[in-house]
């Protein structure tokens, strides 16, 4: 249990240094561009790259908070058995949606590394490596639904 | 299936999904899921929701987001923010209902260096609230304000959910970014104006209390010190986006890391609250951007359905004048903005709302701002505006949800107003960024 907890939050403390490493990096370009020192072409894709990054890699901690956004004051305003059956159904709905993205994504994944796909701008990388957090933190959000489930 | 039965389906079961309590951007996910298999060819739909999901977030014209919600959170973890707000405070006197007036002119300030319109109202709303209260302000004078100027926040650049709009509708973000500055100005002077009627014809709202006396200078030092820097970098990455030197995303990064390097400069950086606003930022673009990995894949399902073409054609064959359909489309957004937050308002209505924009012809810089004040009202409207929420959350215990309500009405009615004034005069709008973009 520690070490989940401990694993959410590593993950989104990840999230949180890539950000703050990316307004550094893109500050330098800027300041780079504009004392003449040439530009850094692959900042502006690697900013582009890591917002999904650090997305998936901070839901999972956000729905342990439960920060995401939800409409829960009509489940505030009726009995609360009827509530808790409501957040049940929830939970079940949020396991099936994620199963949807794990399988879907473990599968893009695969064929796409299988055709060797790249995605060639400034930098080129294999296409399956933007897809690989999908999986992870899919299968990460339905533990957090599951543990709901039995709480 | 008709355009008119897809639509009801596929919004009947978001509805369905909103009001059980799923986070919102599981609920687009799972009408995702249903519209991908139905309308997007089953199995490679669904293949192909996985890739527009990765798709709609790595965006060039996203990536200010992260940034300008960064300001924000580090002036409020390092108490830079207390200091300018107890700046502020000092050189607003003899003002009736003063404490009222400088939660505006914070928050204005305030608004004008941080992107998140809940960061703003949490602050002032646990700083400014408990002492005007022990100064038996009455809790609607002394929570109104703090509420409203916390919408202005989306207004006044920066603002993280001004360049979410801009990118999901298509509109120049540093152009929709400049655009709110006018409408934010005049709606917390609106605020200023209605606090001194109301605190001047009953002076039992906001009782005058004796402040401290000190001499001028000691007065303006702490608004040099503490207001002035942050003041310029709001000057700095506007005039950096306006003048062309450099993308809202460059600006907004460089407007970061000057915010980071004010609080080292002021002794208030250390690594843990650095750390503390760097999570805090990550928490809250992460819940923005979520909820935008369902956004591709959702206004491709409208369009797949037919719905899209079918409400913008049948919107066409009716004829309806361009105000109706503006008006009808503001009432759309205001009736919204009472149920669902502001990132799902954007993935509902874009879709639909940005073809009628093309086919009326409307300025879209112009419509991005009406767009704006009506979001901005959402946060305040009841029962579910957001800041509603944050405001009931940092008052004190005794205080009800319908005195909170009650507090922000005249408010949202001024919002209205503003709503109104833009709409019939768009150059409070379009003005400053036309000159600006010459």
């Amino acid at each position: 249990m520690r070490f989940y907890a401990f694993l959410l939050k590593a993950f989104a403390s990840a999230a949180a240094v890539l950000l703050g490493v990316l307004a550094l990096l893109v500050t330098l370009d800027v300041v780079l561009r504009n004392v003449g020192l040439g530009t850094v072409a692959w900042v502006n894709e690697v900013s582009e790259y890591s917002l999904p990054v650090a997305t998936l890699l901070i839901a999972p901690w956000l729905l342990h908070r439960n920060e995401h956004v939800r409409l829960d004051v009509v489940l505030a305003s009726i009995p609360k058995t009827l509530a808790r059956a409501l957040e049940r159904c929830c939970d079940v709905v949020g396991i099936a949606i994620c199963a949807v993205f794990i399988w879907y994504s473990v599968r893009l994944i695969f064929d796409s590394s299988r055709l060797g796909s790249m995605v060639v701008k400034t930098l080129a990388i294999p296409e399956w490596w933007q897809y690989a957090l999908m999986p992870v933190c899919f299968s990460l959000l339905a533990v957090e639904f599951a543990r709901r489930l039995r709480a | 299936m008709t355009w008119w039965l897809a639509a009801l389906v596929l919004f009947g079961a978001l509805t369905v999904l909103f009001l059980v309590g799923l986070p919102a951007a599981f609920a687009f996910f799972g009408i995702n899921i249903a519209g991908a298999w139905f309308y997007l060819g089953k199995d490679a739909g669904l293949v192909q929701l996985i890739r527009n999901g990765i798709v709609s977030i790595t965006s060039f014209s996203l990536t200010p987001i992260p940034f300008f919600i960064l300001m924000g959170e580090v002036l409020f973890h390092t108490g830079v923010a207390m200091k300018a707000i107890d700046a502020i405070d000092r050189v607003i006197w003899r003002v009736p209902g003063r404490l009222s007036v400088v939660a505006v002119v914070a928050g204005t300030v305030f608004s004008a260096i941080s992107g998140s319109t809940i960061a703003t109202t949490a602050l002032l709303g646990s700083l400014l609230l408990p002492q005007m209260l022990r100064r038996g302000y009455h809790p609607n004078m002394a929570m109104g304000p703090i509420m409203a100027i916390g919408g202005v926040d989306m207004l006044i650049p920066p603002s993280a959910l001004t360049v979410l709009l801009g990118s999901l509708a298509g509109i120049s973000i540093s152009q929709l970014l400049i655009a709110g500055i006018i409408p934010g100005v005049v709606l917390s002077l609106m605020f200023i104006g209605w606090i001194v009627l109301r605190a001047t014809a009953d002076p039992s709202l906001a009782p005058a209390f004796e402040h401290e006396e000190a001499p001028l200078w000691e007065r303006i030092k702490p608004l040099i010190l503490y207001v002035l820097p942050l003041v310029l970098i709001f000057v700095v990455v506007v005039a950096a986006m306006a003048a062309g030197w450099a993308t809202p995303t460059e600006a907004a990064a460089v407007g970061a890391v000057a915010t980071v390097a004010v609080a080292w400069i002021y002794r208030a950086l250390t690594w843990s609250n650095l750390m503390t606003a760097l999570l805090g930022t990550a928490g809250i673009s992460g819940i923005i951007l979520f909820i935008i990995i369902g956004a591709t894949t959702f206004s491709q399902i409208l369009t797949f359905s037919g719905a899209t073409n079918g409400m913008v054609e049948a919107i066409r064959e009716a004829g309806f004048g361009a105000w109706t359909v503006l008006i009808a489309m503001m009432l759309v957004l205001l009736f919204l903005g009472c149920f669902i937050d502001q990132v799902s308002m954007m993935l509902i209505c874009l879709p639909f709302f940005m073809p009628l924009v093309a086919l009326y012809g409307f300025d879209p810089v112009w419509f991005g701002v009406l767009f704006l004040i009506c979001m901005q009202l959402g946060l305040l409207t009841p029962p579910f505006g957001m800041l509603l929420f944050t405001m009931k959350s940092v008052a004190p215990k005794e205080i009800e949800m319908r005195q909170v309500w009650h507090a922000v009405t005249p408010y949202v009615v001024m919002g209205l107003f503003a709503l109104v004034a833009v709409m019939l005069f768009p150059p409070l709008a379009t003005w400053l960024p036309k000159l600006l973009f010459k």
